[in-house]
């Protein structure tokens, strides 16, 4: 095995000890379960109504634009606050310092975020299976159309998420600004109710997230057919669904490594103690 | 072909080395070598430039002008292949505080699997190591529990877990109690004895780098004003051993170069003077401390180069 796939492998274990710390350490679990919440009690209250022109339940529409957001929500914002957080604290720099660590440490990135989100994902939906009317109406073969939908959204964000981490120079601006930028998004994106009832500057700037289509590629698999009704030009545009999140996944692959790599060739003893510095000041 | 087929016993090399930071220069022209095997000491007060070397050695900082080449390689391009011979334990560390102690020592320590050889097994196994830094009881506790001095000695172990063949320490027993520190010392020693590590330490404890140092240098203003063993460097400083004894119930002190041929000359005189006067004795000769050679260089030092505000 080469060196780098050996440092890969390494990686991997990484994140599952990542994980379980994570799930170990009580104010995590808190957060996943909070937030999960937070989404069920979204989906119980709309569990009734219809999206407007179909038959179709509000809390049916809705599911696979929460687990969308999920996928975006630990993919992007949650990898940029723990790149921002472990530049600060000298992680990056510890594996900078040991054969192929930033390889070790991307990889270990990887496998943390897919159990997250399968996590967070468990959390939501075994609750969800109780009360959201049709779900997996269509059974096996669209619930393994959705986890492919999931695992390509995930890497058309994931890259982004290294992205945004490596450009804002703390964790703080990477909460502040990010959250900003979620919120804006999550708006955008046509989670809560159809984009196709939106203003039409609205639908231009949702359709350029990931977010967006990443929902409409889940909405695709997972909801009976009529639903379509409700969606821009009543169609799933299933070629163009996974043509646009190949395009996210591809540009950020080209420009996430440039960015780590400037980031980390940046790094140094007294960078990272410069900064902590400024951040015990701050407190 | 490298460098290192032309020096094999050299270790790293550096030459006319600087660095300026906008029109602030903290490193003016530094040369140094450190042989195969020899531990270095770097001192100097703060903000010499001690960090600034020790980085760009360690690959992380990008010099201004100079030539740098360590185990045969220039460390900014150096590869990954360069890195698993190369230990650094930086000045302080905050990282991985949810893992466990013996976790993060086998997590980082499998990165140096792929560079094992029969002659340097990659990594060190991970509960010799735990044994060999003291912290066997705390193996399984979390890092963020450890103390200030239990931490230093994890950074340390992590440094060297893939049995590097050079071994960058920054001030690494700032924080430690005596018995730490003595341990520290200990384990330096075997490194440096068994393993024929070379190691670069910075530290401003005179103490430690009279123990730990083949050879000291002595970096003041981002100069070099000093390059040689403790007793040397003692020796260098000129006028400074200092001869007292006792003689007609009178202290004496007397300051020379020469000590040596000082004390001849006194005895032959108390013998020329017979039984008038009367005999020496108490005598003492105290060669200057590391300490006081050190301030005398440094301030020397600072009368050759003054105007010059530099900070790290």
């Amino acid at each position: 095995m080469s060196a780098p796939m050996y440092a890969a492998r390494c990686g991997a274990r990484r994140g599952r000890i990542e994980f379980m710390n994570s799930v170990r350490a009580g104010q995590d679990i808190a957060y996943y379960v909070i937030f999960s919440l937070a989404l069920l009690v979204v989906l119980w209250l709309s569990r009734d109504s219809t999206v407007p022109g179909t038959d179709v339940s509000v809390a049916t529409f809705m599911l696979p634009g929460l687990l969308a957001l999920q996928v975006v929500f630990a993919g992007a914002f949650g990898i940029a606050t723990l790149l921002a957080t472990e530049r600060e604290d000298g992680t990056l720099l510890r594996l900078k310092a040991i054969p192929y660590g930033t390889v070790g440490y991307v990889a270990g990135q990887l496998v943390r975020v897919c159990f997250e989100i399968a996590f967070s994902m468990v959390i939501v939906l075994l609750p969800a299976a109780f009360f959201v009317p049709n779900l997996l109406s269509d059974g096996f073969g669209a619930a393994l159309g959705a986890v492919g939908y999931l695992l390509l959204g995930l890497l058309a964000v994931v890259p982004l998420g290294f992205i945004i981490g490596s450009v804002f120079k703390n964790p703080r601006s990477v909460g502040g600004w990010g959250m900003l930028v979620m919120v804006a998004v999550v708006w955008v994106s046509g989670i809560f109710s159809p984009l196709a009832t939106m203003a039409t500057w609205v639908q231009i700037l949702g359709q350029l997230t990931p977010t967006y289509w990443l929902g409409l590629g889940l909405r695709s698999t997972l909801l009976p057919e009529a639903a379509v009704a409700a969606e821009i030009d009543g169609s799933w545009r299933t070629l163009m669904t996974i043509a646009v999140l190949t395009a996210w996944a591809i540009g950020g692959m080209i420009l996430a490594p440039v960015l780590l790599r400037r980031m980390a060739r940046r790094e140094s003893g007294s960078s990272v103690a410069a900064r902590r510095e400024k951040a015990l000041q701050r407190v | 072909m490298n460098e290192q087929t032309v020096a094999p016993d050299i270790a790293v090399r550096v030459s006319d080395l600087r660095m300026r930071y906008g029109s602030n220069d903290v490193l003016h022209g530094v040369s140094f070598t450190i042989r195969r095997g020899e531990v270095l000491v770097l001192l100097g007060p703060n903000g010499a430039g001690k960090t600034t070397t020790i980085e760009i050695l360690e690959g992380f900082r990008l010099p201004s002008a100079g030539e740098v080449t360590v185990l045969g390689e220039n460390p900014a391009t150096a590869g990954e292949e360069w890195r698993s011979r190369v230990g650094v334990v930086l000045q302080s560390w905050r990282d991985h505080a949810r893992w466990r102690v013996w976790e993060l020592l086998e997590h980082l320590g499998s990165f140096y699997q792929p560079y094992s050889t029969p002659d340097r097994p990659r990594p060190y196994p991970t509960d010799e190591l735990i044994e060999t830094v003291g912290l066997t009881e705390h193996r399984g506790r979390k890092v963020s529990t450890l103390s200030g001095g239990q931490r230093r000695r994890l950074d340390v172990a992590i440094g060297i877990v893939g049995r590097p063949e050079l071994l960058f320490l920054d001030e690494p027993t700032a924080g430690f109690d005596p018995a730490a520190r003595r341990d520290f010392h200990d384990l330096v020693h075997s490194l440096s004895d068994l393993q024929d590590t070379t190691i670069l330490l910075t530290t401003h404890d005179l103490d430690e780098a009279e123990k730990l140092a083949d050879r000291i240098l002595i970096l003041n203003h981002g100069r070099i004003v000093a390059d040689g063993s403790a007793d040397e460097l003692a020796r260098a400083v000129a006028g400074s051993a200092e001869v007292r004894w006792m003689q007609d119930g009178v202290r004496q002190v007397h300051s020379t170069p020469d000590p040596t041929g000082f004390v001849r000359e006194l005895f032959a005189q108390e013998r020329v003077g017979g039984d008038i006067g009367s005999s020496i004795t108490d005598l003492e000769v105290q060669r200057p401390s590391l300490e006081s050679t050190y301030l005398t260089m440094v301030s020397q030092a600072q009368e050759l180069a003054p105007a010059q505000e530099v900070v790290r």
